[in-house]
């Protein structure tokens, strides 16, 4: 027994010593040579192949571009958004990405606290311009828009499908509004199935591949040969399940046709929102010193149809352009609420 | 110390320290070990094991704001394990704290943002506060009490139907926080509720740290909860009713009304939990917030041994591990889940304790915790 | 198994179709409407069904296992990783990637379950603390592995992260392999082909398991032994049944089934993993099993109670601009997503009919 104590009172000296010497080696932000961009993530994962993964990307391309010290934190729960964010800005990062709408109010007010920091917050809407952040946003109503005009133009019975994450979440409303609004706009009289995963909690809306195929292969047998799976991994399983029940998918946020190879030989397109350039370009301009305060609109596109080129008529392509030419030259509007009313 | 507990006990000091060390020396131990497994982990898949843990503890205890958010995740982890551990100290597991620390912390929030549009005054702090707190205390309460009820009465094992009941809070939750009690600002997207008022506020300790008075009030609870166990008479029915069922009922204790009780007291302390979450520290109830923490209860309370100090101490830890994942992330990179891992090990360890005597070869000791007595009831 | 707990099953199922049909009746053909909510049910009965099986076989041996969620989340993930593995490492076909994820995932289950055996039987651990465990330690492996394994090997442009062999294929499409082409075997495939009997093989293997263990645990020897000791353990010893042994390999068995259903996740219904994606399916599938009466047919019919008031949310959405103003109730899909937790408190309280568990269920035996 009395080697044990020894042993207790080791240990326990030991650990209150450790805080006490520092971790070496990790980069010195505070210099001004190192350029260091830190990224928090909203109650979500990095590799979630979507979202948060793609905004990474566009860290990384400044990794790679643009010589910078790169780090991620994960955030587990809601509440420690601000210490996460302060983690880094207190590590005298150049440059801190937030990513998702639930970190908004968080990162204006390190902002405020921190303002030699700039911040990107992704899908963060601005109301008010606050020095030092930029809100990246981007028109997920055109993107929804666009695969809408598409299935609509594609869909041989008349009928097409969407699954999606929560309506509680603005983007994810515009996708799906937007997708129906650019069906309607082709054949007023299109059937759309459309189907939110709101069932669940928040932390399970957007993982439930499982399903998300369900319920795709429930429109299929309902005649709809066409599914766009719009939020996250509910939505890859929605347009994996479609592909193998033989409709056609239609990815979203990134384009698809990499990040679900299982889906390639059915894939038409994937609603995109450029993330990864968006958050570059921003990485960029606050190297550049040229950061734009308030809002920053990031584009919104339709990936290509890769495997399915040679099956989407001519006229459809053409049809695609002009619709996409209107849509960024303002003549065409998607009428969609930015927010669920 | 060390010499002093080896000598036979004389002072109260001298008997208290070696009764602490002999119920925490099997916890320490498997905490250890929990420790050492978790490093050959992260070792096996190419990770430092000392860097980790020396960011996992700069995180959890280097600096007087590392020291404030430890804290400040420790207040709801002790509020929900002191109520994982009253229900097991009266025989019943009470898997349901998550739903009724969100009911608590909707019925906080509610009472906070809504009550004073409602009555048409302005409440005072004195008024309000301690009304949205006890607000928070009888929805869990409510919560808690009818899964016992039902048990007592109906037979139905807590076990399912506190899981059914986190499923339908959870549900409700949703659904309240999406329609009827989402903030109506035009500038809110979030699934929320308005912000509540200032006089329902519980407040920081410290000027720019986020401890707030939640702590004190969590560490007077688990004195309370440790004075009602062993310093009443409630306290020793609800502890004779979960050590020997059939020697409560011969000592004529209601056995029903105990048992409705004790859920009913759990639900309360896991009620406390969300509400001082929402007056302390969010100002608000969110989708998103405090999703797990009745999953991590029931770690806690079993690490803790089921006794106050002990629930205290490992939520503690559990806290430590969980903010200094941050730091421990910032510095390596190694996944946040390697905590998930620790705190199983750790679980396992504490739980089956045989392993650990075996491995550091202490003398066995019968205490064992039994609390499963089939679906019945 | 009563016929009354039965029948009232069926008016519940009928009565969640019914919703739907009179709803959405005049937009689509109602057989449509039932054919697709019977394969939705189906679907997402299977892992709830094998979930159930596994509870079942565990506690009539007298052993709580509410692990069956981590097992389920162990399994799909490693189930996963070997067919990943077998496919592009050692470049097997994706035939037998996927039988060998399969198996693996089975394995998986397996062994959990045996760490739950030795915990609870061994050590006589509580066992719900060691069910406990197992989902804890389920969550923290995979989802710690998921990360370190997969990600930084490539960006979402693409790049060389390994991905599955595909996913397993339905009965007919098999058929028109194994038979050299549709009109093969008597045409037997196209004949199936697009109807309800078209499901894929962990889906039939539930409903197998389901009459198969049924008929293990009720007409043979091993059935008679297993439910001994989970009755009265003591008799059973006295009358010479080793009953560690005996709980110990049901334990096992009850583990290998919830690793089947971890298959369904990964290498059955979508060919990824993702970290807690069996979202507390392992509990429902508990319910499931009491639901049932501890019985694997009563199981069954409570699983596909679960799986029809699934598809009924789903479809009551492809409808909502239908639904009639005085159930506007029914477009609040949180509020039809509390019916199945509702019903099974109803059932536990014995509205319908009492439940009776194994006399000896969660009791570590002492000699």
């Amino acid at each position: 027994m009395k080697k044990l104590y020894a042993v207790f009172a080791v240990l326990l000296v030991a650990a209150l010593l450790l805080p006490a010497c520092g971790a070496s080696g990790t980069p010195d932000c505070s210099k001004p040579e190192t350029f260091c961009v830190g990224l928090v993530t909203d109650v979500g994962k990095i590799d979630d192949k979507s979202f948060n993964q793609s905004a990474w990307e566009g860290v990384k391309q400044a990794e790679k571009d643009l010589g910078a010290v790169v780090q991620y934190i994960e955030t587990t729960d809601a509440k420690d958004y601000a210490k996460n964010i302060s983690t880094f800005a207190e590590a005298q990062y150049d440059v801190i990405v937030t990513v998702g709408f639930g970190l908004g109010e968080a990162t204006t007010a390190a902002a405020q606290q921190y303002p030699g920091t700039k911040f990107i917050g992704v899908d963060q809407f601005q109301a008010a311009v606050t020095p030092g952040v930029a809100g990246l946003n981007f028109p997920e109503d055109q993107a929804g828009f666009l695969v809408g005009a598409l299935a609509a133009q594609m869909s041989k019975s008349g009928k097409i499908g969407g699954v999606f994450g929560t309506d509680a979440v603005p983007p994810v409303w515009r996708f799906g509004e937007g997708y129906r609004a650019g069906a309607q706009y082709i054949n007023p009289n299109i059937e759309i199935f459309i189907v939110y995963h709101s069932d669940v909690g928040f932390d399970k809306t957007f993982s439930d591949p499982e399903w998300g195929a369900a319920t795709a292969k429930s429109m299929i047998e309902k005649g709809a040969d066409i599914v766009f799976g719009g939020g996250g991994k509910t939505g890859n399983g929605a347009v994996i399940g479609a592909v193998e029940a033989g409709a056609l998918g239609i990815g979203v946020d990134t384009d698809q046709y990499y990040t679900l190879p299982e889906a390639q030989k059915g894939l038409l397109s994937s609603a995109m929102k450029l993330i990864t350039p968006g958050v570059f370009d921003l990485v960029k301009m606050a190297k550049d010193g040229a950061f734009p305060d308030g809002n920053f609109f990031g584009k919104a596109a339709y990936a290509p149809y890769h495997d399915l080129d040679s099956q989407v008529p001519a006229e459809v392509k053409a049809k695609m352009e002009e619709i996409n030419k209107a849509l960024l030259d303002g003549s065409l509007a998607t009428n969609v609420s930015p927010v669920k009313p | 110390m060390q010499a002093a507990a080896e000598k036979p006990a004389r002072g109260w000091f001298v008997r208290l320290w070696r009764a602490f060390v002999e119920a925490a020396l099997v916890p320490i131990l498997a905490i250890i070990t929990a420790v050492i497994g978790g490093g050959i982990i992260i070792w096996v898949v190419g990770g430092n094991p000392f860097a980790a843990y020396l960011g996992l503890l700069q995180g959890a205890f280097g600096s007087t704001r590392a020291w404030s958010e430890t804290f400040v995740w420790a207040t709801p982890y002790i509020f929900a394990g002191l109520a994982v551990a009253l229900a097991f100290k009266g025989g019943l597991f009470n898997i349901g704290a998550e739903g009724q620390l969100a009911f608590g912390a909707l019925a906080a929030a509610w009472v906070g943002y809504a009550l004073p549009n409602l009555l048409g005054v302005q409440l005072p702090g004195y008024i309000h506060l301690p009304l949205a707190i006890l607000a928070g205390m009888l929805v869990g309460a409510l919560w808690g009490a009818i899964p016992g009820a039902l048990k007592a009465y109906a037979g139905g094992h807590e076990v399912i139907n506190t899981i059914m009941m986190n499923y339908i809070a959870l549900n409700l939750t949703s659904f309240l926080l999406n329609g009827p009690m989402k903030d109506k600002n035009p500038l809110n997207v979030i699934a929320r509720t308005p912000e509540i008022a200032e006089s329902a506020r519980l407040l920081p300790i410290f000027a720019n740290l986020r401890i707030h008075w939640g702590f004190p009030l969590a560490l007077l609870t688990a004195f309370l909860v440790w004075y009602l166990l062993w310093k009443t008479t409630l306290g020793f029915e609800i502890r004779t009713a979960g050590s020997n069922p059939d020697a409560a009922k011969y000592a004529g204790i209601n056995f029903k009304r105990i048992l409705v009780l004790t859920m009913a007291l759990s639900g309360l302390l896991a009620g406390l939990a969300g509400a001082v979450e929402v007056t302390g520290l969010n100002y608000r109830q969110e989708l998103g917030f405090s999703i797990g923490y009745g999953f991590d209860a029931i770690a806690i309370a079993l690490l803790g041994k089921t006794h106050p100090l002990g629930v205290v101490l490992s939520a503690i830890l559990f806290a430590g591990m969980r903010n200094g994942a941050t730091r421990m992330q910032f510095l390596t990179q190694i996944p946040v889940d390697i905590i998930s891992v620790i705190q199983a090990l750790i679980l396992l360890f504490v739980a089956a304790d045989a392993i650990v005597r075996k491995i550091y070869r202490i003398k066995a000791r019968e205490d064992r915790l039994v609390l499963t007595r089939g679906w019945g009831g | 198994m009563d016929w009354r707990r039965f029948s009232f099953i069926g008016i519940i199922i009928i009565l969640l179709f019914g919703v739907v049909v009179l709803i959405g009746g005049e937009q689509i053909s109602p057989l449509i409407i039932i054919s697709s909510m019977l394969a939705t049910t189906l679907s997402v009965a299977t892992p709830l069904t094998l979930g159930a099986l596994s509870g079942i076989f565990c506690e009539r041996a007298g052993v709580v296992n509410i692990g069956i969620e981590g097992m389920m989340l162990a399994a799909a993930f490693f189930g996963w990783l070997a067919s990943i593995y077998m496919n592009s490492i050692f470049e097997y076909s994706p035939a037998i990637s996927l039988t060998i994820g399969v198996l693996a995932a089975i394995l998986t289950g397996g062994l959990f379950a045996l760490l739950h055996a030795w915990l609870s039987i061994t050590f006589k651990v509580d066992q719900i603390i060691g069910g406990t465990v197992i989902n804890i330690l389920a969550i923290g492996v995979t989802g710690f592995l998921n990360r370190q394994l997969f990600f930084d090997k490539g960006s979402i442009f693409g790049g060389n992260v390994p991905h599955a062999p595909g996913l397993l294929p339905t009965l007919s499409k098999a058929l028109t392999v194994l038979c050299s082409g549709a009109q093969g075997c008597g045409g037997l495939p196209s004949l199936i082909a697009g109807t309800i009997f078209d499901q894929k093989p962990v889906a039939i293997s539930a409903i197998l398991l389901v009459i198969v263990a049924n008929y293990v645990l009720f007409n043979t020897r091993w059935g008679l032994r297993t439910r001994a000791v989970g009755e009265h353990p003591k008799a059973a010893d006295t009358v010479g049944i080793d009953v560690r042994r005996v709980r110990y390999i049901n334990v096992v068995i009850g583990g290998m089934l919830a690793g089947l259903a971890g298959a369904y996740f990964t290498i059955e219904s979508v060919p990824s993993f993702e970290p807690l994606m069996t979202n507390g399916r392992g509990f429902i599938a508990l319910a499931a099993m009491i639901f049932g009466n501890w019985t694997p047919f009563g199981a069954w019919a409570a699983a596909l109670v679960f799986g029809a008031s699934q598809a009924l949310q789903i479809n009551l959405q492809f409808f909502r601009e239908s639904i009639p103003p005085a159930w506007a109730f029914l477009q609040q899909s949180y509020v039809v997503g509390l019916a199945p937790y509702i019903l099974t408190m109803l059932i536990l309280t014995g509205v319908i009919g009492k439940t009776t568990p194994p006399a000896a269920d969660g009791q570590p035996y002492e000699k």
